[in-house]
Parts: structure tokens; sequence; C-alpha cells
């Protein structure tokens, strides 16, 4: 009886939907392929391409509007593994692990795949470690889990008040690339951009919130592979591989190791802990590709795998979402797919940044007087610059601007404006379902958690929503500001994000788990170690205090988060009854949803008092 | 409903999934990279085998444990009565 009952949750047309979506996605680049070579005037493909890729977005975006608070904080518990999944990998990715990393892997080679392992890892440690537990307690936020499990509102405000922070830096590097992107695409600078984008980010969750993110976020990945992968396609196949390009350019790969041989590309290897990321802007190639630790030392480049690993496993940005699930099964299968999406996504892009060296490759001795086409266009655009020493284009003499690899490929490849234009509405659906995402995480933890954070009891659905709209257009604007105020590099501003949400979310949100000795004082002390810790770790290495990259944070911030929270909690009074049974709950997939269960609870405490 | 002698065994049972899940897949992780220039000299489908193994192989490794954890897990739920009711 019951499993109709869940089974009717889902809605049995969503494939027809989204693929209603993905074939007016590809009817509408086809179409712009099609004008274009006939000649219509490039301003308005480029409009056409903005429009149509944002109008899709903030239609999907309003079409999921409600006034249920189970709607609009857990998109009604019923989003199917596959989607969530997909819309997980997304905003684990954003523009900054479309476009920035896919510059870093084409700068550095293999030294940037940390990124790539990483994530997946990440994913599978959420799956294994979290996801089931945090579906079974059902909490619409990370603080009112943190909150309700050690019974402390204390704990739920400063958890809030903590994790804002990362997903605000994540906020403003996502708006920074998606902003920059639209303004080229535009031609209108990047101001113009950061208008279009917040007002499509807030026109597209204010509606549903959860709701609308889930299903927009779907929409957003789609568009995003079918950018990544289509452009690297066609360029595969004009280049003589296999249209599966991930899997089939390395004799691409080879080749380009030996022609940096002959070229004589200098071997060079990093210290031990040194971490040499390439910043945003023009980046000449130093490296060869798949020589390792040049750019990161080898324990650098193992401990960056395990901060982006632990970074994105507690992402604050993240984990809400998996109370969207249907079921514990479903919200572990739904990791598994976030794993498979992040995968493809990430080989796809550094096979774009294989792609890219081989045209570069070419370069090498062609005479600085004519270039090749596809350079002029890149120089014209402001994405490459030929250093003019000497007659002959020399390999470590072209700059190619980091952040824009991705849409740099297609016109080396010689493919009509339209495919560049793809992959910019492909950066720009990417930073649109992350930014959407940490805007909604941001406005949901001050709706719930800060502002009404010191009652338990829900206020009534209407107040309680209109608060979380209004808090989500602010976050969304203040992200802007931040953004245009401080124009870091989103790459930076996302490996920060993830060493703070590794060194104070990670070890807490386990131990809460599978520890059943940690108790409030333990928890209090790990969130705010870990946070001040990594906080100044960060600046110090920055201003060049220490001598530890600051994307590096974790090393120390984590064992003392570590340290706090065990050191604390066994000094301290063991937890009361009430959290051991809560525990013992929470490990258990059947049975009532927690949340629920403890929101029922205290209504039948209020009404017996009146 | 689970019984409530059952809950021991089925943590016990889970706790040796997690670990049988997340150590092999963690050593691989963090070990695999530093062996890939001695790899590289090798060459599988045509890529250097240190590139393909920590770029290809990780993410099939990951998609292999996370599958055969959720699977696995599912059935130490039904085995001690844990699962949902659904």
């Amino acid at each position: 009886m019951s499993l109709a009952a869940r089974a009717r949750l889902v809605n049995p047309r969503l494939g027809i939907y989204f693929s209603i979506f993905a074939s007016t996605f590809a009817a509408l680049v086809i179409m712009l392929v099609v004008l274009e070579e006939l000649g219509i005037g490039d301003d308005l493909v480029r409009l056409a391409m903005l429009t149509g890729l944002l109008g899709l977005f903030v239609g999907i975006g309003l079409l999921g509007y409600t006034r249920e608070p189970l709607e609009y904080f857990a998109a009604g518990r019923r989003v199917p593994a596959v989607y969530g999944g997909l819309g997980l990998a997304m905003s684990g990715l954003g523009a900054t692990g479309m476009a920035a990393v896919t510059g870093l892997l084409f700068v550095v080679g293999i030294d940037g795949i940390f990124f790539i392992s990483g994530g997946v890892a990440g994913f599978v440690v959420t799956a294994v470690l979290l996801a089931p537990f945090l579906r079974k307690f059902g909490a619409f936020t990370l603080p009112t889990y943190l909150g309700r499990r050690f019974d402390s509102r204390m704990i739920r405000v400063v958890s809030a008040a903590v994790l804002a922070v990362p997903a605000l830096l994540v906020l403003a590097g996502e708006l920074t690339l998606g902003a920059r992107t639209i303004g080229w695409l535009t031609g209108s600078g990047a101001y113009t951009g950061m208008a279009v984008l917040i007002g499509a980010i807030v026109a597209g969750t204010v509606a549903g919130g959860m709701r609308s993110l889930a299903w927009t976020n779907v929409a957003a990945g789609i568009a995003a592979i079918l950018a990544a992968s289509v452009p690297l396609a066609i360029a595969a196949i004009l280049s003589g591989y296999l249209p599966l390009a991930p899997l089939s350019h390395g004799p691409l790969l080879r080749a380009i190791g030996n022609l940096e041989g002959v070229q004589g590309l200098p071997v060079f290897f990093e210290a031990l802990f040194g971490a040499n990321l390439p910043q945003s802007g023009l980046q000449p190639v130093l490296k060869r590709f798949s020589e390792p630790f040049g750019a990161t030392g080898p324990a650098a480049y193992v401990l960056l795998t395990l901060t982006t690993m632990m970074g994105l496993a507690a992402a604050p940005w993240l984990l809400p979402r998996i109370a969207m699930s249907p079921g514990v099964y479903d919200a572990r299968k739904s990791l598994g797919w976030a794993t498979f999406f992040f995968g493809l996504m990430m080989l796809t892009a550094a096979t774009i940044a294989v792609f890219m060296r081989g045209y570069l490759m070419k370069l090498a001795g062609v005479s600085i007087a004519s270039p090749p086409e596809w350079l002029t266009v890149l120089s014209q655009q402001g994405f490459a610059e030929v250093a003019t020493r000497g007659t002959r284009i020399a390999l470590t003499g072209v700059s190619i601007d980091r952040d824009m690899v991705i849409v740099a490929l297609p016109i080396a490849a010689g493919l009509p404006m339209a495919f560049a234009y793809l992959a910019a509405a492909g950066i720009i659906a990417a930073s649109f379902a992350a930014a959407s995402a940490t805007a909604l995480t941001i406005g949901n933890l001050l709706s719930e958690d800060i502002v009404h954070g010191l009652s338990w009891t829900p206020r009534e659905p209407r107040g309680r929503l209109g608060m979380a709209r209004l808090l989500v257009g602010a976050v969304a604007l203040f992200g802007g500001f931040l953004a245009l105020a401080a124009g870091s590099d989103p790459l930076k501003l996302l490996l920060w994000a993830l060493a703070m949400t590794a060194s104070c979310a990670f070890p807490l949100l386990v131990a809460s788990i599978w520890w059943k000795r940690v108790n409030v004082y333990g928890a209090f002390a790990s969130l705010t170690a870990g946070f001040l810790v990594s906080v100044i770790v960060i600046v110090a290495a920055e201003a060049g205090l220490i001598g530890l990259p600051s994307e590096l944070a974790a090393v120390i911030a984590l064992p003392a988060s570590l340290i706090g929270l065990v050191a604390v909690s066994l000094t301290t009074v063991p937890p009361s009854r009430h959290q051991l049974e809560l525990v013992r709950d929470i490990r258990i997939p059947g049975g009532e949803i927690l949340y629920d269960r403890e929101m029922r609870m205290m209504k039948q405490k209020d009404r017996k008092r009146a | 409903m689970i019984e409530r002698k059952e809950r021991k065994p089925y943590w016990q049972h889970t706790k040796w999934q997690m670990i049988a899940s997340l150590v092999p897949f963690l050593i691989v992780l963090i070990v695999l990279p530093l062996y890939a220039d001695p790899l590289n000299h090798n060459k599988f489908l045509g890529f250097p085998l240190g590139y393909f193994l920590i770029a290809h192989g990780i993410v099939i490794i990951a998609l292999v444990t996370v599958a055969s954890f959720v699977n696995r897990q599912d059935y130490i739920d039904h085995w001690h009565g844990a699962h949902e009711d659904s």
C-alpha cells in the first residue's frame, strides 16, 4: 500500500518534460548555427543564445511556484535519484568547475586532476558517511539538523553564521564568472552581466525555493553537458578521433608529450608542500601536460585532493538537497548519480584542455606575422595574447585566458561562432546552477536558523516563506555586490570555501552520526576552532606570513577542529538520553522522518499546554 | 520496522560495510597519483597509463565503489529489517 504511496509521489512525466527541454535547447542551437551561416547579424545570435537559455531556466523556476513549506524547502521530497544526482553534480561543479578548472588543467595539465578525483571522492564519501542519515533526519537546513541533533539553539545559530561564509565565497566566485561570460556574450561589460544574472537567479528561485532549484538545476545540467561535449565531439571528429573524445584522445595526448619534448618545454618539480596554481587571466603554458608534480608538490597534490573531497562532502550548499530525495535508498543512489555526472563533466573538461593544448602545439614555429585565423580571433576577443619577441611564435610566448579555454576550443577548431556561444552558454548554465544553489542555501540559513533561529516551532507558512523569499533576493544582491567589489579569482574562492567546510563542518557532521559520545560542547569547539583557524591560516598565507599555500589551509585547521571535537567532548558531560536515542534512530533507515516526528510532537505538546 | 535487539548487529554490519567501501578507495585515491610518473612510460588505449589511471581510473573506481555500496547496504538493510516501509 505504502509502496504505491511513495511511487505516486514521483512525477512520471519528468523524463518527457526534460526531453522537451533538451530538444528545445538543441533546436535553439542548431537554428542559431544555421542562421549564422545564412549571414544573420552576430549580435542577434549572441542575444538569442543568452535569452533563450536564461528564459528557459526562469520559466522552469517560475513554474515551480509553491506556498507549501515542504515544497519550498525540500521540493516535496520527491526528486528521483537521477535528477537529484545531476543537480548535485551541477551545483558542486558550477562555472568554476566547468570554466576555471578546464583552464587549470590546460595550464598545469595532470596536476589539476586533484579537483576531479577529489570531487568524485567527495560524492562517494557523502554517499557512505552522510547522505542516508541526513535524509533519514530530513531537516531542511544543516544548522537545523545540528541544532536538533545536539538539542541546542546556540549551535543552530552559530553554525548558520559560520556555514554561510564559505557558501558566500562560492556565490561570489560563481557570480564573477557568470557575469563575465554574460558580459562577453552581450558585449556590454561585467556590470550589465551581473545585473542580468542576478535578475535571472532571483526570478528563477524565489517562486519555488528548493523545488525550483531542483528542476532548474537539472535543466542547467543538461545544457552544460551538451555545451561542453558537443563542440568537443565535433572537434574530435575533425582531428580524426572517435566522437567519444574523453576515451579516444589518448594518441593525441602522447603526441603532445613528444612535441613538448621536441620543443624543450621544461620539466620541473614543485616543493613537497608547494602549490603554484594559475591565477585567473591570461596564462602562458609553462609545464608539460602529463609530467606530474610541476605545479603542486606530491604532498600538496594529495592534500588538495583530500581537501576537495572533504569540503565537497560537507558543503552546506549541497547537503540540504539530500532532503529532496524520496527515501534513504534513493538518497544513496542520487549520490551515485552525482558521482557519475561529476566524473563525466570533469573528464570532458580534461579532454577539452588536452585538445586545446593540441591546437597550441601546432602554433610552435609559425611566423608571428601570419598567425592562424583562430589565434587572431582569440586575440581580438581578448582571450589570447602572443609575445612579439622574435619572428616565430614560441610555445611559452602564447598566453590563453584561463577561464575561457572552454570557449576558445570551438574557435580554435574552426567551428562557427555559434558553438563558442554555446560553450559560453554552458558556463552561464553552470554558474546559474551553483549561484542559485548557494544563494538559496544562505537565504534559507538566514531565514530559518538566524532570524527565526531561537524558536523551534516554525512560523505559519506565509510569513515563513515570505521571509525566505525576501532573504534569497537580498543574498543574491549582496553576493553580486561582493563579487564586483572584491573581484577575486573564482577558483581560489572555491578552494578556500572547500578548505573552510572541510575543517569546520566535515569532522562535526561525521561525528554527529558515527560517534555517540560527541556532545554539544565538542560540536561547538569543532565548529569554531575549524572556522577560526582556517580563516587565520588563509589570511596569514595570503599575507605571506607562513610558507603554506592558502589553498591548503585545512592541513592545519582540520586537525585543530578534530582535536577540539574529541578533547572537549571527552572532558565534558556525556550527551543526554534523548540525544542518544536520536542518534540510534538516525542510524536506522526505516521509520518516520525524524524532523517530521519532532515537529509533530512539539505541536502535541503545545496543544496540551493550551 | 526493525526489532530492538537487531539494532546492534545492524549497526556493526553497516560499520564494516562503511570500512570496506571507503578504506580501499581512499588508499587508491592517495597512493595512485604518487606513482603516475613511472606508470606514464606504459600506454593504455593510447593514453600514458599514469594519466589514464588517475583521471579516468579513479572516476571508474569511484563509480564501482558507490554502486557496490548502494547494493550491499540495501541488502544489509533488508537482512536486518531496517529498510524503509515504502
